[in-house]
C-alpha cells in the first residue's frame, strides 16, 4: 500500500528486452517496481493481490486474446496499458492500448513517459479516515454485513464496498480482526474486555 | 511472476558466495537439511553430497533469489519426494522455531507494556497462528500422505480433492493477516522504547513472511501442477 511505489507489470516474451527495460528503469531514481508475467492469464490472477499503475505488454501476447484483454482492461480501468512495439502490428490491435512505446525509445523517453503516467492521477496521501469511512468501519467491526450497513447508513452496497476498499488502502489492513484492533487503538470503538 | 533481483543460481556457482550475497539462502539449506558449513563447494557438489536432485535445488534456490521458474522448468522436476521433504521441514521451522520465537517476543512486549494495544496484538497473533497451524496440520496429515501414496503407486489414488484455488485462498488469507500485523506495528501502534525487542520481533516477522511466500509459491505453482500431471497420467501397468 506504499503510495510512492509504482508497480509495473510487464508481459514480454523476450528475456533480453525485458532485462533491458528493467535495467533502464532500475537505474532511474523513481520508485519503479517491475514484475514480469508470462501471459495475460498470470497477470489477471495477480491484479487482485498487487495493484499496478502501468502494464507494458508486447502486443503479440494479446493478439489471439483480444476479448480477454479488453475484459481485463475493463476490470482494471486505473491501469495504464502500454504496447511495447518492435515489429509491425495491426493499427487496430495497437489501438486497444492507451499508449505505445517503441523499443527504439531512449531511456529518457521511456522514463519520462512512465513518470508522466505515474504522476497523473495523484492519490491523496493522507491516511486519516473520513467521517463516513469511520462510520462504515464501526459498523464493520460490529459485525454488520454490507447489506445491513447499506440499509443502516442509507447508502448503496456499492458505496459501502468502495468505502471498505478505501479503508483498507489507507490503513493497510484487510482482515476484520486486524481492522478491529485498528479501531480500538484509534479509539473509534471502545475495548470490550469480555471479547478478549 | 518474479521481481527483478540479483543472481540467477547455476550449478557451477560456489554456495558460500551465494549465501554471502543472499543470506536468506540459509533458510533454503536448512529446509533441505544441508549443513551451513559449505566450504568451497559448488552448488552441484552440495547437491550430490546431500543426494538432492539439483534441478529442484536450483528452482527453489532461484525462488529465494527472486526468480520464478518457467513452465518447462517446473515440468522437468521429477523428484516430488524431495519437494515434500523440503515443505515438511519448512513446516517444522514454522511450528517449532518461528512461532515460539514470535510468541516469546510478543509475550515480552506485553510484559513491558501492559496496554490494550499489545494485548490485542497478542490475541491477534495467537489466533492467526492457530489458523496457520491448522493449515499446516492439514497438509502434514492429509495432503502430503496423499501425494506420497500417489508417487509410490504411480496412479490416481482417488478420494482426496484439494483444489489449487482452495489452497490459494487459504494461503492468501494467511498472507493477509501477516501483512495486517506488520502494518499495525509499523503504522498504527506506537510504543515508547524497547527498540531492540520490537526490531527483533519485526525482523522475525519479515523472515517468516519471506519464507511463507516462497512456501506458498512452491505449493501452488510447483507441487500442485506436478501432482496434477501424475493424476492425469494414464497408469502404467
Amino acid at each position: 500500500m506504499d503510495r510512492s511505489r509504482i508497480n509495473i507489470a510487464v508481459i514480454e516474451p523476450s528475456q533480453i528486452i525485458y532485462e533491458g527495460l528493467s535495467n533502464i528503469l532500475m537505474k532511474f531514481k523513481k520508485n519503479f517496481y517491475l514484475y514480469r508475467f508470462y501471459d495475460l492469464e498470470e497477470l489477471k490472477n495477480s491484479v487482485s493481490k498487487e495493484s499496478f499503475t502501468v502494464a507494458v505488454i508486447n502486443p503479440s501476447v494479446i493478439q489471439n486474446k483480444i476479448t480477454d484483454f479488453i475484459k481485463l482492461k475493463s476490470i482494471q480501468p486505473h491501469i495504464f496499458w502500454i504496447a511495447l512495439v518492435y515489429s509491425f502490428y495491426d493499427e487496430e490491435l495497437l489501438q486497444k492500448f492507451n499508449d505505445i512505446l517503441s523499443v527504439t525509445a531512449t531511456p529518457e523517453q521511456i522514463t519520462h513517459k512512465l513518470e508522466q503516467i505515474s504522476n497523473a492521477p495523484e492519490k491523496s496521501q493522507q491516511e486519516d479516515l473520513s467521517d463516513r469511512e469511520i462510520e462504515v468501519l464501526t459498523q464493520m467491526v460490529n459485525g454488520l454485513s454490507n447489506k445491513e450497513m447499506a440499509d443502516k447508513l442509507n447508502i448503496s452496497i456499492h458505496t459501502i464496498i468502495s468505502h471498505r476498499k478505501n479503508i483498507t488502502e489507507k490503513t493497510g489492513i484487510k482482515s476484520l480482526s486486524g481492522l478491529t484492533i485498528y479501531a480500538i487503538t484509534k479509539k473509534i470503538i471502545p475495548l470490550d474486555y469480555n471479547s478478549i | 511472476m518474479y521481481q527483478t533481483h540479483k543472481t540467477y543460481i547455476t550449478p557451477d556457482m560456489k554456495m558460500s558466495d551465494l549465501i554471502i550475497e543472499n543470506p536468506k539462502l540459509l533458510l533454503l539449506l536448512e529446509h533441505f537439511e544441508i549443513d551451513f558449513a559449505v566450504k568451497d563447494k559448488s552448488v552441484e557438489q552440495i547437491c550430490s553430497e546431500n543426494k538432492i536432485d539439483p534441478s529442484v535445488f536450483l528452482v527453489f534456490g532461484n525462488l529465494y533469489n527472486g526468480f520464478f521458474p518457467d513452465k518447462d522448468e517446473i515440468n522437468a522436476l521429477n523428484d516430488i519426494s524431495i519437494i515434500i521433504r523440503f515443505l515438511k521441514n519448512s513446516h517444522k521451522f514454522y511450528k517449532h522455531d518461528k512461532y515460539p520465537e514470535l510468541k516469546y517476543f510478543i509475550k515480552q512486549l506485553h510484559e513491558k507494556h501492559n496496554t490494550e494495544d499489545i494485548l490485542l496484538i497478542e490475541k491477534f497473533f495467537n489466533e492467526y497462528f492457530e489458523e496457520v497451524l491448522e493449515h499446516l496440520d492439514y497438509e502434514d496429515s492429509v495432503a502430503f500422505p496423499y501425494i506420497c501414496r500417489l508417487i509410490e503407486d504411480g496412479k490416481f489414488a482417488g478420494e482426496l480433492n484439494f483444489s489449487a484455488s482452495e489452497y490459494s485462498d487459504h494461503h492468501s488469507d494467511i498472507e493477509t493477516k501477516l501483512t495486517d500485523l506488520k502494518n499495525l506495528l509499523l503504522k498504527h501502534i506506537s510504543l515508547k522504547n524497547d527498540f531492540s525487542l520490537r526490531r527483533k520481533f519485526l525482523f522475525s516477522l519479515f523472515e517468516l513472511e519471506f519464507d511463507l511466500n516462497i512456501h506458498s509459491l512452491i505449493e501452488e505453482k510447483i507441487l500442485l501442477p506436478l501432482v496434477g500431471n501424475i493424476e492425469t497420467e494414464p497408469a502404467n501397468g
